[in-house]
């Protein structure tokens, strides 16, 4: 994507401008001394992000650097564009996030409860002025954000479609177990480009495997209220 | 306050299609052609309390303190701001507000608003980062929303209209638009995850959709007075804001990715009246 060598050679070209041009000063207050003009937008962009100091040096929750964090991977990538990706791309996609599933021998419905508390949290993985700390307070899952679960639970959003009732009219047979698992840990596989993130992918593990079995107990029990409307 | 006078004088060179939202207008009276225009826009009539507020929006209270300190002489060379040149010739604040980020000869390079002002308050007065005057970014004690809405109030009304003639601003506003698309961080979200449709909603909050100009006007009018946080806000707290909802790292202030990506959302704004100071939840 983002070509180093046209980067490099850019600098080398406009040093002896930006020189005379008096220009090139360190502290920041003047412009760089790389033509930006003589990038594509993609190579801008990456430029900005990742040479212009314009984000905090920390250590991220998942591990890695800040940097780690914001170089894209091929999926990312691929879904980089406005709108829906074209049958292409959503092919590629689909392929992509089905390679790199890996089914868990058996799954099992955990604590509704417990997933009840972590669809509804946003904790978790934000950085900069303020950090997460996930030693102090384990992270959520942040589906509440997106999706209506529970009608009587107020301030719930409407990015994502609507799972009241979502057992209650599936079921829990083993192939609904193993939709609702490979939904959550990557929807690329039947949402191509979805807006919903991956939660245990190949790129990170945000929820672990026993945190999903409580979230899906929580959208799959018989007993859970998402199913009780 | 603000001098009626001075905005009388002949706007009307802002000709074109946009022609009547070249004068300036009461913040409130830009809100309410909104709404009129947009009955169905649930972003833009998301809040009746606000829109009940907004004559009395609280943000009016910093103009004051503002135009105070934009004329005080300060600072270490003990001179006002008078000297600053936003892109319209040094203190001609009128219309500057909505013709940035822009390129700048003095830097060489395109500078957003608040990189703007920074710059003035250290190479004219003489501060440098640390002293609390720059170094205190948020909250309506502070000298930089102080003047910030101060400045941008005399913009209210008029058309976003950031100049893209230079090709660094042409290149900025392009690399801008890449990085509202694009998918990264922790949780694979870009801008467009959040505001690429109207009318959904991330909780009780009603998201605006970059590319409806009228929802978004209202989006970039910042500063606001945001109710929650009961302090007025920059565009720089904004996207601050979305950028540590999104799981990417930590950003800046005064960072070329907040430029690049102002330099997009306020050129998505193009043509649209700026709601100056505004009022949000
Ligand atoms: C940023 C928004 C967002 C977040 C956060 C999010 N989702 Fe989703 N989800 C979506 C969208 C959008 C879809 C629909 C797929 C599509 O068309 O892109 C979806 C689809 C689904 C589906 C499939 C629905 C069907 O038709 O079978 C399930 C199940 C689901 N989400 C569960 C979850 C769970 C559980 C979480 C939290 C761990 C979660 N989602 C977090 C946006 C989100
Ligand atoms: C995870 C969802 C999410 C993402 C991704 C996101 N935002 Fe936001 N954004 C929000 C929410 C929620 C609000 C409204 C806050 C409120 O009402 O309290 C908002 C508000 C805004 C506003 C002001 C509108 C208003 O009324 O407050 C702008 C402008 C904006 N976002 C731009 C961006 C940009 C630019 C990006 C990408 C860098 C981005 N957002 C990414 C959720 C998001």
């Amino acid at each position: 994507m983002f070509k180093k060598n046209a980067v490099a050679a850019g600098m080398a070209a406009f040093a002896s401008v930006a020189l005379t041009a008096g220009c090139a000063v360190a502290d920041g207050s003047k412009g760089s001394d790389v033509d930006i003009t003589a990038m594509s937008a993609e190579e801008l962009a990456e430029h900005l992000i990742f040479e212009t100091d314009s984000f905090r040096d920390q250590e991220m929750q998942e591990g890695g650097t800040w940097r780690d964090r914001m170089t894209q991977d091929e999926l990312q990538k691929a879904c980089s564009m406005e709108g829906d990706p074209d049958g292409e791309t959503a092919g590629r996609v689909v392929a992509m996030a089905r390679a790199s599933y890996e089914a868990p021998e058996s799954i099992e419905l955990g604590d509704w409860r417990k997933g009840a508390e972590l669809a509804d949290s946003g904790y978790g993985y934000r950085q900069g002025h303020r950090t997460d700390d996930h030693s102090q307070r384990e992270a959520g899952g942040n589906c509440y954000n997106c999706h209506v679960f529970d009608p009587r639970v107020s301030d719930q959003g409407t990015i994502g479609p609507s799972l009241q009732n979502y057992g209650a009219n599936r079921g829990t047979s083993e192939a609904v177990l193993r939709y609702v698992h490979e939904v959550i840990s990557n929807p690329h596989q039947y949402f191509p480009c979805t807006q919903m993130p991956r939660f245990n992918s190949d790129r990170h593990q945000l929820l672990s495997d026993e945190q999903i079995s409580h979230i899906m107990a929580y959208l799959l029990d018989p007993e859970s209220p998402v199913n009780n409307q | 306050m603000f001098k009626k006078a001075l905005l009388a004088l002949p706007v009307a060179m802002a000709v074109g299609a946009a022609a009547q939202a070249g004068e300036w207008q009461d913040p409130n009276d830009v809100l309410q052609n909104l709404l009129q225009n947009n009955p169905d826009s649930a972003y833009l009539h998301q809040s009746e309390m606000n829109i009940m507020m907004m004559p009395d929006n609280p943000a009016l209270w910093l103009i004051d303190e503002g135009e105070e300190l934009f004329y005080a002489e300060r600072g270490p060379n003990n001179v006002s701001l008078e000297g600053c040149d936003f892109g319209k010739g040094p203190g001609e604040l009128e219309g500057a507000y909505v013709e940035l980020p822009r390129y700048f000869e003095d830097t060489g390079k395109v500078m957003d608003f608040e990189m703007r002002l920074v710059h003035c308050m250290k190479e004219l007065q003489g501060f440098t980062s640390d002293d609390p005057a720059v170094a205190r970014r948020h909250g309506n004690g502070s000298d930089i929303m102080q003047l910030t809405t101060y400045i941008a109030h005399q913009s209210s009304g008029m058309a976003w209209n950031p100049p893209l003639d230079h090709p660094e601003e042409q290149a900025m506003r392009d690399a801008g638009e890449v990085l509202f698309f694009r998918r990264g961080g922790a949780m694979d979200f870009n801008c467009a995850s959040c505001h690429g449709d109207s009318g959904k909603q991330i909780r009780a909050s009603v998201l605006p959709e970059m590319r409806n100009g009228q929802e978004w006007t209202k989006a970039v009018s910042w500063p606001a007075h945001r109710a929650g946080h009961d302090n007025v806000r920059s565009q720089n707290h904004r996207i601050r804001g979305c950028v540590w909802q999104m799981r990417h790292a930590g950003i800046k202030a005064d960072t070329p990715v907040n430029t690049a990506l102002i330099s997009f959302w306020n050129d998505a704004a193009r043509g649209e009246p700026a709601v100056l100071p505004d009022l949000k939840r």
